[in-house]
């Protein structure tokens, strides 16, 4: 109890670090929308991510000075060949699909279950979620905004953004909210230096490590 | 004993836990403010770097958390640096850290700090950091470590054009230049992971290179991202340096991957301005390197770019003018096959595939673009001496696809036949590829429903599908399968009504061409191909008749011709069924056509027809039923004269009675008696003979046999055929037949019917009699137009049998 009250004080004192990770089908606008929150540009040209990375942007969600990590990924698979342990540790999951093509709205569930299963976090049915629907500034709309918010229904009320990375339309308010998702996320599981007894643990774990010592 | 993967998990386990304790004091003495416990802490937990036990996913999940971390250290440190609490010495202080691998880390940390508070040491902090890691030469610790300088140094990076002058916050010069040599050092670390440590482990170790390989890529990812760098600086500075490293570095592995990689992260208005130097640079990778993917990678990226571009609209359009990309390519192409000496043939045809698609996807008005690919191909083919390429080959599929895709874009056969090199392509498949294909052609136009208009196209066309049109082929051995046959030519059939025009007389061409080639096809094939050439003259005939043209008459007189010619091709094949059917069918057309001399031709085709009746055909059954057609084509013809006539009718009835089995003959003169009633002639002025005498004399010809037959249930049988037969003159109206004649029959019919046994085919006869009884019973009860009293005396229950007919009556009424 001691532990927790202390870390409130701290949070409470010093700036937040958030990790938020965008994961979604190749070319839907992933890196726009982070270029167009984090600089504010947009560029039409396509540059495929490789691996993951990340920038990071200064923001003030109520009164409280907040650091955001945002971490852009590759949407294709082959060019995450390190695996994805910078899923670790994330406070809120960004899901993009692209409006006009309706297989980037059908992998959505893999993705999220793909998240949940390599990050692995406490409470997975709690764990915060945000749905972007990128490039509603383009024709034809494959994907309607009832039929994205009946998904986000079905997956425990998940907010929903139409956004334009090229006209900027909605990014701010999306990132807004997902700096607020994944505020209240970590709030809840501040807890987190309960695991401080682990070490205590780890003194035990590594009586038997004795064991390795033998085979050499 | 522990697996390897559990050995992994209890290392990376044992490690996050040290981390996690060490990070949790590293926290709590950074709010307290004890920078040096701190960082003493952090070095503890940047020494779980060190290890030599973790695979590289492992150690990635381990460095993952431990730069988690470290980011906390960051971030008070730049809190403080900024409210002005600045720590003196602590790019110095940090370098007394132990070990260098958590010295570096904590450098790299500290100079981020540094240089995010006071930009005037961007430049020379940035070129010392990039030094420093140096000091780590251990592959996977190396890579980690400068994976780590990139990713803090992203926000960071110079990304301003170059200015006159010192400038110590730098230039995107100054970036180029920091990341280049980065990555040249990874690349080296990366490479020689390849040659440390035993030589059988080398599979384990190239899969963990493969593993890596992302660390190097980071590095061409931030060249990508710098603003600053145009067009210009990507062909003078940043691609220059990264491809000499790439082809220097003289790896496999990392040219493949690096190639590749260039390809992804930089925009195609890059690439296009660049192709011939990147493309240049493939030429001269390693033997092992798989240079098609790459190329066609390039390739296929652009061609997406240039249809998005077009959708688009403006400048990619213009682009793609200005730059001969076709030309690039098939340039560049043809160099690296030339020069490669170990690439396989099937990646040549992949090549050539992929330049195909691109001339497709950039320019679909250039048909001279996919010619010049195929030319190509033939070259490649004839230079390495290949020939009869095996379908289940991998050169030989590749090839296929090759083919099939300018049908598979333009859907249409036409296309096709405008490529000069297309056929002489194909030429290379074998026997069994080239029949593939050809049916492939065949659906495609079947189901685009393609017209071919003209005699030179259909030539074309029919040589093109050479394997399925004509037997001179180098057969291969064995039987031939005749399902498959009939099959393919049951398609070729089809496509051949595709082989048409509008304008008549260039549809002759096409016939008369078509049938020069479709005539190689030996029996086997004929039968089925020239049948449709033949219906098609005959309807090119009717539309000549329609159109009365000066000459009509005598062009018709030539098609006749030709399908006389045409048939009797058929006839030499030994066929005489088939042939005997398309003269009948040539001579009811040229009835009705009705051209000059016509009477002549028609004659001509019906003793054809005769003849093969006579000569050729031999199974009664079959001869029943050739002389029944005759007769009914003859009954159907009124071009001829008496003289004519005469002879033909007279040749049918003999015919008829000279056939071998009694029923038939008996059915065959049954049949011939119309002849000479609605039977047609130039002496009837085109109305009907009606000679009553001839047909009652052929009924009774026919009664007479049919009471000849041994078998009294046949016999019943004919006699209600011939009833009918009775019935049906006594109804138009020929008055040599009478009630008489009817109720002797009727008669007749009953008394043997009592005698038959049951049976199936007792209860059809029955079944048919009393169907014809019923018929004239109606007839009776209602008798149409002007003969009232006609069926007057009709004795539908002779007394004798009066129960039986009522029996009859019942059944009747029950229908």
């Amino acid at each position: 109890m001691h532990a927790i009250t202390y870390l409130r004080n701290m949070a409470s004192r010093k700036k937040t670090l958030l990790k938020v990770i965008i994961l979604g089908d190749s070319s839907v606008g992933k890196t726009s929308l982070m270029n167009q929150y984090v600089n504010r540009k947009f560029t039409n040209q396509y540059k495929a991510t490789i691996g993951a990375d990340f920038l990071t942007k200064e923001l003030t969600v109520d009164d409280r000075t907040v650091t955001m990590q945002i971490w852009d990924t590759a949407g294709q698979e082959r060019f995450q060949s390190l695996g994805v342990a910078f899923y670790r540790g994330a406070d809120c999951c960004v899901l993009v699909f692209d409006v006009t093509a309706p297989n980037t709205f059908k992998s959505l569930d893999s993705w999220r279950d793909e998240f949940l299963i390599q990050a692995s976090p406490r409470e997975p049915e709690n764990f915060p979620f945000v749905l972007l629907g990128n490039k509603v500034d383009l024709e034809p709309r494959a994907i309607s905004s009832k039929r994205a918010q009946q998904w986000c229904q079905s997956k425990n009320n998940i907010p929903y953004f139409e956004t334009s990375a090229k006209e900027g339309l909605n990014v701010e308010q999306a990132f807004m909210a997902i700096a607020k998702n994944a505020l209240a996320q970590q709030n809840s599981t501040v807890d987190l230096y309960n695991e401080f007894p682990d070490q205590i643990k780890l003194t035990n774990t590594q009586k038997p490590s004795g064991g390795s010592g033998c085979c050499q | 004993m522990v697996s390897p993967v559990e050995e992994q998990e209890k290392y990376l386990h044992d490690a996050l836990g040290v981390v996690k304790a060490q990070a949790f004091h590293m926290k709590r003495a950074l709010d307290k403010n004890k920078l040096m416990d701190a960082l003493k802490n952090a070095s503890a937990m940047l020494s779980e770097l060190r290890t030599s036990l973790l695979s590289p996913k492992s150690y990635y999940e381990l460095y993952m958390a431990i730069t988690d971390e470290l980011r906390h250290m960051e971030l008070y440190l730049v809190d403080e640096f900024q409210r002005g609490r600045k720590v003196h010495d602590l790019y110095e202080l940090v370098q007394y850290a132990g070990n260098i691998v958590p010295r570096l880390y904590l450098l790299i940390t500290v100079g981020l700090v540094y240089i995010k508070t006071n930009s005037a040491l961007r430049r020379d902090l940035l070129k010392d950091l990039v030094e420093m890691c140096r000091g780590v030469q251990h592959p996977l610790r190396g890579l980690f470590l400068r994976n780590y300088l990139l990713q803090c140094t992203r926000n960071v990076l110079p990304d301003t054009p170059d200015i006159e002058g010192d400038n110590p916050e730098g230039t995107v010069k100054d970036s180029i230049d920091f990341v280049l040599m980065n990555f040249a050092e990874m690349n080296k670390l990366w490479v020689r992971m390849q040659h440390q440590g035993h030589s059988r482990d080398r599979q384990a170790r190239e899969r963990e290179r493969e593993e890596l390989r992302i660390l190097v890529g980071t590095n061409l990812v931030r060249l990508s991202q710098l603003e600053s760098v145009t067009l210009e600086k990507y062909q003078k500075m940043v691609l220059p340096g990264i491809l000499e490293q790439v082809v220097s570095c003289r790896d496999a592995i990392a040219q493949e991957y690096l190639m590749e990689c260039i390809i992804q992260v930089f925009p195609d208005e890059f690439h296009i301005q660049t192709l011939n130097a990147f493309l240049k640079s493939c030429a001269e990778l390693e033997s092992g390197v798989n240079v098609k993917n790459i190329v066609i990678s390039l390739m296929e990226r652009l061609a997406a770019f240039s249809q998005r571009s077009d959708s688009i609209g403006g400048e990619g359009t213009q682009i793609l003018q200005e730059v001969q990309l076709f030309e690039v390519f098939s340039n560049q192409v043809s160099s690296i096959i030339a020069n490669r000496q170990y690439l396989p043939p099937e990646d040549m045809v992949a090549l050539q595939v992929a330049l195909v698609n691109l001339a497709l996807k950039c320019y679909p008005d250039r048909i001279d673009y996919i010619d010049k690919v195929m030319l190509s191909s033939v070259e490649i083919f004839q230079r390495l001496g290949l020939e009869h390429l095996e379908s289940h080959t991998p050169v030989a599929k590749e090839l296929q696809k090759l083919l099939k895709i300018p049908l598979d874009t333009y859907n249409d056969i036409l296309v096709i036949l405008k490529l000069k090199h297309y056929a002489g392509l194909m030429q290379h498949l074998d026997y069994y590829g080239r029949k593939a294909l050809s049916i492939y052609i065949l659906n495609n136009t079947l189901e685009n429903e393609t017209i071919v208009p003209s005699a030179e196209e259909a030539e074309q066309a029919l040589t093109l599908l050479n394997t399925l049109v004509t037997d001179k082929n180098e057969h291969p051995v064995g039987e031939m399968d005749m399902e498959e046959l009939m099959e393919e030519q049951c398609l070729l059939a089809r496509f051949i009504h595709q082989l048409k025009s509008d304008v008549p007389d260039e549809h002759y061409l096409i016939l008369q061409a078509a049938k020069k080639i479709l005539v190689t096809g030996g029996p086997l094939r004929i039968k089925y191909t020239l049948p449709p050439l033949v219906f098609q003259a005959y309807q090119l005939a009717y539309k000549y008749r329609k159109l009365k043209d000066e000459r009509w008459e005598k062009k018709c007189t030539k098609i006749f011709q030709f399908c006389h010619q045409t048939i009797t091709a058929l006839v030499k094949a030994e066929l005489a069924e088939l042939p005997l059917r398309l003269f009948l069918q040539g001579a009811l057309a040229i009835d009705r056509i009705a051209f000059e001399n016509h009477e002549t031709v028609a004659y001509e085709f019906m003793s054809q027809a005769f003849s093969l009746y006579e000569d050729e055909i031999s199974d009664s059954k079959a001869q029943l039923a050739a002389i029944t057609l005759i007769v009914g084509t003859l009954e159907q013809i009124s071009c001829f004269s008496e003289e004519n006539a005469e002879p033909l009718r007279t040749q049918c009835a003999l015919a008829a009675s000279k056939l071998l089995k009694k029923p038939d003959q008996c059915r065959g003169v049954a049949t011939c008696s119309h002849l000479f009633w609605s039977g047609k002639t130039q002496a009837s002025n085109g109305e009907e003979g009606h000679d009553g005498k001839r047909v009652v004399e052929c009924l009774k010809k026919g009664l007479r046999i049919a009471k000849q037959c041994m078998d009294i249930s046949v016999q019943v049988q004919l006699f209600v055929e011939l009833l009918n037969h009775y019935i049906f003159f006594f109804e138009k109206g020929n008055e040599q037949v009478d009630v008489e004649i009817l109720n002797q029959l009727i008669k007749k019919i009953k008394e043997e019917l009592a005698n038959l046994e049951n049976s199936d085919e007792t209860e059809q006869i029955t079944k048919h009699f009393s169907n014809t009884l019923a018929h004239l019973k109606l007839r009776m009860e209602s008798p149409e137009g002007d003969t009232p009293d006609a069926y007057k005396g009709i004795k539908l229950n002779p007394e004798e049998t009066a129960d039986e007919t009522k029996e009859v009556a019942k059944k009747v009424e029950a229908k």
